[in-house]
């Protein structure tokens, strides 16, 4: 129900929006390497024993983006920086929401009807049963910053009717930041 | 007495912009969500910019203009909303609610200063 | 002396009458014939005036004709505009009430969506439940652990009590026995709570995302009834 073209253009949504917002300093490299599709949700495939969730619903599909972390002091030495009083959760929830956003932002060009839910954090312990949402589209990679921080992110779409858009993921838009008065 | 409250349930967001108001000379209150800002807005009449939030639980952003400028009965408060949605459907509603202005994350805070200085003045 | 001069003036008057008298009868010849020569002019001017008004008069009565002609044209006309006016008024009407209907219904559907917007308040209530559905999987979660770390200690206990039956030796068979029960008890309930802890991860996936879909798809869904009342009222504002 999801046309190849379709799948393509989730994953290249998500590879740019993972690359602007994801690490926590813009010169950060992002490398994206896809895990097997058999391995997807198995946890022990996965770095992460929590994840991040977010849902994209649009009136043909919803899509669940899903980012494993682990709590160590890798992760929080890496998001928090020197400022480790601040609650670790709540910066990487907003970077969670920030990369979800940055997907929906470039959704909204080929469906213009969508909405985004605020993010949860969930056990790692619940992927395996991601297959009783009976989705159409599993995809899972492994994200590595600034090459040593290790994150793994799964994109999951359930489809009501047939999915077919080519996304054109070339333009650098910056359009953050701006205000827009009415 | 602040004139500015920001609204965002996460405390990074709120740290970051009401911090950034500060630094410049603008003193700022936060709320966890579109409750408790209104709650806050309710409690202290001398607010004049509100910049908010669109995703929080408990009440969402836009919901909370439409409570402010109904139930509430405040027109004349500036609001801005600083979300990461940026859907034309959401901007209209929020135009309709008597929003003021819209800006998409990440915040940009020395693009946008002067606006706050002014619509908080 | 006198008298010839006297005879002189008389004659000389004389003359002079005569010849007065002379000139006054060639010049009233003159002009007599003048005035009978301007008399004659005058007739004829006359005449021809006569003659041209003649011809002016037919002018305005061929002008007449004319217009009368062209005023039977112009009623001809003026009876199919009159007709034409009358349909386009009878369109007119139809199109005003048209547009009063269509008005009508621009601020019915423009009512319809203001209404649909406090579709807003049913799913803040499901917000509302699925939270407390969330916070009681978050519960379960918790008394699970409990239960989970009971069990454990129990497993650790009855192991104590079977070490402690086989120092006993025979006098302690029968507590073994039930030290093995224990155990046997407490590691069918381990399996328990992990089957229990497995189906709490499936609820919390299930309740997550479905709370997540119902959210997002709430502020879509109260997006696109905004876009459409701001349409509907734009719409009816200019149709009055």
């Amino acid at each position: 129900m999801i046309t190849a073209q379709a799948r393509d253009s989730f994953e290249r949504i998500f590879r740019k929006a993972a690359q602007a917002r994801l690490p926590i300093e813009p010169g950060d490299t992002c490398e994206i390497a896809p895990v097997g599709a058999g391995d997807a949700t198995r946890t022990d495939a996965m770095k992460g024993a929590q994840v991040v969730v977010l849902t994209i619903s649009s009136i043909v599909f919803r899509l669940l983006l899903i980012l494993h972390f682990d709590e160590n002091d890798a992760t929080r030495g890496y998001y928090l920086k020197d400022d480790v009083e601040r609650p670790f959760q709540e910066v990487f929830l907003e970077i969670c929401n920030l990369c979800c956003g940055a997907m929906n932002q470039e959704l909204l060009r080929y469906f213009p009807d969508l909405g985004m839910s605020t993010p949860y954090v969930l056990s790692a312990h619940c992927l395996p049963y991601l297959r009783e949402l009976n989705p159409d589209f599993v995809s899972a990679y492994s994200v590595t910053l600034n090459g040593s921080m290790q994150l793994a992110a799964t994109i999951c779409v359930c489809a009501d009717a047939p999915v077919d858009f080519v996304a054109d993921t070339s333009a650098m838009e910056e359009t953050s930041g701006e205000l827009e008065l009415f | 007495m602040s004139k500015i409250l920001v609204v965002d349930d996460s405390s990074t967001v709120r740290d970051e912009v009401a911090g950034f108001l500060k630094k410049n000379g603008l003193d700022a209150d936060t709320a966890v969500d579109g409750k408790d800002g209104l709650a806050k807005l309710k409690a202290s009449p001398g607010i004049k910019l509100v910049i908010s939030d669109v995703n929080m639980p408990n009440m969402d952003g836009l919901t909370m203009v439409e409570k402010i400028r109904g139930e509430l009965a405040n027109k004349t408060v500036n609001v801005i909303m600083l979300t990461t949605e940026s859907s034309p459907a959401m901007k209209e509603r929020g135009k309709a609610a008597g929003v003021k202005g819209w800006i998409v994350k990440p915040f940009k805070g020395d693009a946008v200063l002067e606006t706050f200085r002014k619509l908080a003045s | 002396m006198i008298q010839q001069y006297v005879l002189a003036t008389v004659a000389g008057s004389a003359v002079t009458a005569l010849l007065a008298l002379a000139a006054h009868k060639l010049q009233s010849a003159r002009l007599i014939a003048r005035l009978r020569a301007e008399a004659q002019a005058s007739a004829d001017t006359l005449k021809a005036e006569q003659s041209d008004r003649a011809e002016a008069i037919r002018e305005p009565e061929q002008a007449a004709q004319h217009l009368e002609a062209l005023a039977a044209q112009l009623r001809d006309e003026l009876a199919q505009q009159s007709a034409s006016a009358d349909e386009l008024r009878a369109a007119l009407k139809a199109a005003t009430d048209d547009k009063d209907q269509w008005a009508g219904q621009a601020q019915r559907i423009a009512g319809e969506a203001a209404r649909l917007k406090h579709l807003g308040a049913t799913f803040e209530r499901w917000h509302e439940q699925m939270i407390s559905l969330m916070t009681q999987n978050h519960d379960m979660h918790a008394k699970n652990q409990e239960l989970s770390s009971i069990v454990r200690h129990v497993v650790i206990v009855s192991l104590n009590a079977s070490i402690e039956a086989a120092r006993a030796g025979p006098a302690g068979r029968g507590f073994a026995v039930v030290a093995s029960e224990v155990r046997a008890l407490a590691a069918r309930s381990e399996e328990l709570s992990k089957s229990y802890r497995d189906s709490l991860h499936r609820n919390d996936l299930t309740i997550t995302s479905t709370f997540q879909d119902i959210q997002a798809g709430g502020k879509m869904i109260a997006a696109s009834l905004a876009s459409v009342e701001s349409l509907a009222n734009r719409f009816s504002s200019t149709l009055h």
